[in-house]
């Protein structure tokens, strides 16, 4: 990357961490990164929300193992 | 590119999974392995999740998802955040091009949607912190809820027991106000605003839907068969009372108001009347703005309270606390007042107005300023123009009709009945005689000034003529009107009747003429009239001695005095029967006309006929002594004609002589200190007094008052009071004693004189004319006029007789003398009036009697 895309980029996530943390999201930098990465390649934002809600109340959902069918492989 | 891409996303997933379960706090301690179970179940678990859901549910809209975030924002009160997103938005925006985010919206979306989870965890996580019971039995109950929350969170769920139906199942406090609500709306059949508006109406005397008034039960009730909680049910019945007190009061002003043609009701109970209503009236203000109020719905209790006043039932006990303290008042008043009317009613309403509650005591001020206006109107006029406008009988001063001449003393009286509590009896006298001076100075005086004088009384109290300036609770106000009023009339009055009338000639008149005041005109009548009174009865004309008064009034000082008061002057024949001598009818009248005969009554008049007739005794008797004395003259007695008596006869005649004489002065001692009493100890002395306390006397009743003790000392110390009738009878008998001596003494002297002509002409005369006057002589039918026929030794015999027997005669009549008069001085001492103990001081100065006789 040539370095205004960076400084962009990089100005781009200062502002969304700004936003987030408005928000008061939780996420920090790093995680907020890589979910706008995941974003811009076409994740559903909504799955993204729910997979974060998710991993986040981990501790319980850990204790026992969920039941569920098999994983269906990424297209 | 594509594979490219792919991997991109599954390490860029795998990398998300690790940093997420790392961040988690409750986590274990030590780092994430990459290859744990749990990091490939999670992972599985979000490769799941994401390809479950591949499209968006709504449209990618960068600006709509900002503005639902700044909205949010601002509604949660953070402004400034809200601001300082907008600014941040504008900037993200702005980034385009290589570096940029492509997808902005899908970012925002997700940082919503995360901020709404996160905002929803964080208020779940405290309310587990709160309840730690409630966790652990999450905990213990396992992921159970944790799994039908997850997944039914965003649809109904059940959640202990409580239907759900709000999107957000933490608000507790929203869930308790709805299970309230709800069990009111099961409990009650009726809603509360309607309950409220038909208390409402209750409160005017009108039956609503539910609440009616029950006849036997007196009151207004809720029907038992709505279906109300019990708490709502005493609220209402307490609320009701104050309708129960507005009919009693309505029903009081109603029924007056009907017997007002029949002028049944008084002025009183008419402004009565007029004052409940306006306190009604304000009583229905305040009612009309409650209706409005209460159309306003209630709100629950969840509901924030919006501008417009509600009004529920507990609002209205507050706003009822007030005019239910009225209204008792006004039901106690109405109840008190029902059989009451004029100034019984002020006075028991007044009793009422006696209270320490400011609220009660300014009410009941302002009542009964409205009903006594017209009591006090009435005593204006009464005081100032002597007007009794008085159609109802309500007044404390009741007149009647009488003639002028009992004006003042039956004309107008108080009725104790009607005398209001806060006007003292000592102010009602007043002003019963301020009205009843004025009424007769205006009836009996013919005088005009008292209008003066009442303008003038007015002015000095501060008030005017007008009417309705005095009110209740200015009674000292109304206290020094009256005081102004009545002094200044009180000296009108008198003023009238001392100079106009001239009240003090005429009892000094009467003083004169009646009770003998008059020495010299007495005396004369006494002698002109003596010869026709000793007349029988009906042979005397009052005509001729009306003549004879005439003369005797201008042949003394009397003709002096003022014309007026001699006309009055006049003869009166008494009513009298056979055998009646002229003395015993005969007396003299004064005619005092209007107005002085209020003070000379009829029966005044009487009393003083009683005294004169006394007096006239008294002085009859002492005319006869004096008469006696003049023929007692010892000259024409010791002549020497009488030398050639015989010694014998000499002797009687002598003795005789002398016992005439010394019964003559017991006699004359007797009479001219039972006289000198008389006159100066009881006239002049009662009429000093009497004289005294006119020049103090402040108004007409005092006047009276003065006259009565003057002519009741002159009676009781005059013996003609009832406690000494028994003295009295002996005094008249004393006085019939003396008039019989007196004739005795004249026959006595007659003889004498006869027997000095017989003797002088036996000297003298030759026979002849000794015939000429035997015959002469016998035309007279007393014995010694037949001496002169007889020889010398004929008329020293008869001389002898006639001697012995007038000496016999006269001590008869000493002794019964001597013995009335020791009971008559007995019965001095026990008398109770001081006064007589100082007659018999005089009469029994040397002590003669109480010497001689025991009984003294």
């Amino acid at each position: 990357m040539d370095p205004d895309a960076a400084r962009t980029a990089r100005e781009s996530l200062d502002l969304a961490f700004h936003m987030s943390n408005l928000l008061d999201t939780g996420l920090d930098r790093h995680t907020l990164s890589v979910l706008i990465a995941l974003c811009d390649l076409g994740l559903n934002p909504e799955a993204l929300a729910a997979l974060v809600k998710e991993l986040r109340r981990e501790p319980q959902h850990s204790s026992s193992p969920p039941t569920y069918a098999a994983p269906s492989s990424l297209p | 590119m594509e594979e490219e891409d792919q991997q991109k996303v599954s390490d860029l997933i795998k990398e998300l999974v690790l940093r997420l379960l790392s961040q988690n706090p409750t986590s274990n301690p030590h780092p994430i392995d990459r290859n744990s179970s749990e990091f490939r179940n999670s992972l599985r678990y979000a490769v799941r999740i994401l390809s479950s859901r591949m499209t968006p549910s709504i449209t990618p809209d960068a600006s709509a998802i900002a503005e639902t975030i700044k909205r949010r924002l601002a509604t949660q009160g953070k402004s400034s955040q809200a601001l300082t997103f907008a600014e941040l938005y504008t900037k993200f925006t702005s980034k385009t091009g290589p570096g940029g985010v492509n997808n902005k919206w899908a970012v925002l979306y997700l940082l919503k949607i995360l901020a709404e989870d996160r905002k929803a965890a964080k208020t779940q996580f405290d309310s587990s912190v709160l309840l730690p019971n409630l966790a652990l039995n999450d905990a213990q109950t396992g992921i159970n809820s944790r799994v039908s929350r997850s997944l039914g969170s965003k649809d109904k769920g059940w959640k202990n027991g409580v239907l759900l139906v709000s999107k957000d199942p933490e608000n507790r406090r929203e869930i308790a106000f709805r299970e309230f609500v709800n069990l009111v709306k099961e409990e009650n059949e009726v809603c509360e605003e309607v309950l409220v508006r038909d208390v409402l109406y209750a409160c005017q005397g009108i039956d609503g839907k539910y609440v009616k008034f029950d006849k036997n039960a007196d009151g207004y009730i809720l029907s038992d068969l709505v279906k109300i909680p019990r708490a709502t049910r005493i609220m209402v019945r307490k609320l009701s009372e104050l309708g129960w007190l507005f009919r009693k009061v309505k029903g009081y002003i109603s029924e007056s108001m009907d017997r007002f043609p029949a002028e049944d009701v008084g002025t009183v109970g008419q402004a009565f009347c007029a004052a409940l209503q306006d306190e009604l009236s304000e009583y229905y203000k305040l009612l009309a703005v409650l209706e409005a109020q209460s159309m306003n719905p209630i709100p629950l209790v969840s509901e924030k309270v919006s501008s417009d006043n509600y009004l529920s039932l507990r609002r209205l006990s507050v706003w009822f606390a007030e005019p239910m303290v009225k209204m008792r008042l006004m039901a106690v008043l109405v109840d008190k007042c029902r059989v009451l009317r004029g100034g019984a009613m002020a006075g028991a309403i007044h009793l009422h107005a006696q209270h320490g509650d400011p609220l009660v005591h300014e009410f009941m001020r302002r009542l009964l300023r409205r009903v006594c206006s017209p009591l006090f109107e009435m005593v204006r006029s009464w005081v100032l123009e002597g007007e009794l406008e008085d159609i109802f009988a309500e007044f404390f001063v009741v007149g009647q009709p009488v003639k002028a001449e009992s004006l003042w003393r039956d004309g107008y009286r108080l009725h104790a009945g009607m005398l209001p509590s806060f006007i003292s009896q000592s102010l009602a006298q007043r002003i019963l005689r301020t009205g009843k001076s004025i009424n007769f100075l205006r009836v009996c005086c013919e005088d005009r000034g008292w209008a003066d004088a009442a303008t003038e009384a007015a002015a000095a109290a501060g008030t005017t003529t007008r009417r309705g300036d005095l009110g209740y609770g200015e009674t000292n106000a109304l206290e020094s009107l009256v005081d102004e009023a009545a002094k200044r009339i009180d000296k009108h009055l008198l003023g009238v009747m001392y100079k106009q009338y001239k009240f003090k000639e005429h009892c000094l008149a009467i003083k004169r003429y009646l009770l003998l005041g008059q020495g010299d005109f007495v005396q004369y009548l006494m002698d002109i009239v003596g010869p026709e009174l000793s007349e029988p009865a009906n042979t005397i004309s009052t005509f001729k001695l009306a003549g004879l008064l005439e003369t005797a009034i201008r042949s003394s000082n009397a003709q002096y005095d003022d014309h007026d008061i001699l006309d009055r002057l006049r003869v009166k024949m008494m009513p009298h029967g056979t055998g009646d001598r002229g003395w015993d009818v005969f007396s003299l009248e004064y005619d005092a006309r209007v107005p002085l005969d209020t003070v000379f009554t009829e029966s005044v008049m009487a009393r003083y006929l009683r005294i004169f007739n006394f007096l006239w005794k008294l002085r009859r008797v002492e005319h006869a002594l004096i008469g006696a004395w003049k023929t007692m003259k010892p000259n024409c007695i010791t002549s020497h004609s009488f030398t050639k008596l015989q010694g014998a006869v000499k002797l009687q005649l002598l003795s005789t002589l002398r016992r005439c004489q010394v019964l003559w002065d017991d006699m004359n001692h007797f009479v001219t200190n039972l006289q000198y009493y008389i006159m100066f100890e009881v006239l002049e002395v009662s009429w000093s007094n009497f004289s005294s306390e006119m020049d103090v006397a402040k108004d007409l009743d005092d006047l009276l008052a003065a006259h009565e003790k003057y002519l009741h000392s002159i009676v009781e110390k005059s013996l003609l009071g009832e406690r000494s009738q028994t003295l009295c009878k002996s005094l008249f008998v004393l006085f019939d004693l003396i008039l019989r001596f007196r004739s005795h003494a004249d026959r006595l002297y007659e003889g004498i004189q006869e027997l000095q002509a017989s003797r002088t002409m036996e000297s003298s005369l030759s026979s002849r004319e000794k015939s000429k006057l035997l015959r002469l002589s016998s035309d007279k039918a007393s014995e010694p006029g037949s001496w002169i026929s007889d020889g010398r030794k004929a008329l020293t015999q008869r001389a002898g007789d006639f001697f012995r027997s007038m000496g016999q005669e006269l001590d008869a009549v000493a002794k019964e003398y001597s013995s009335l008069l020791e009971g008559f001085l007995s019965q001095l001492p026990v008398q109770q009036h001081v006064d007589l103990k100082f007659l018999l001081f005089r009469l029994d100065f040397t002590e003669f009697y109480s010497r001689s006789g025991p009984g003294l």
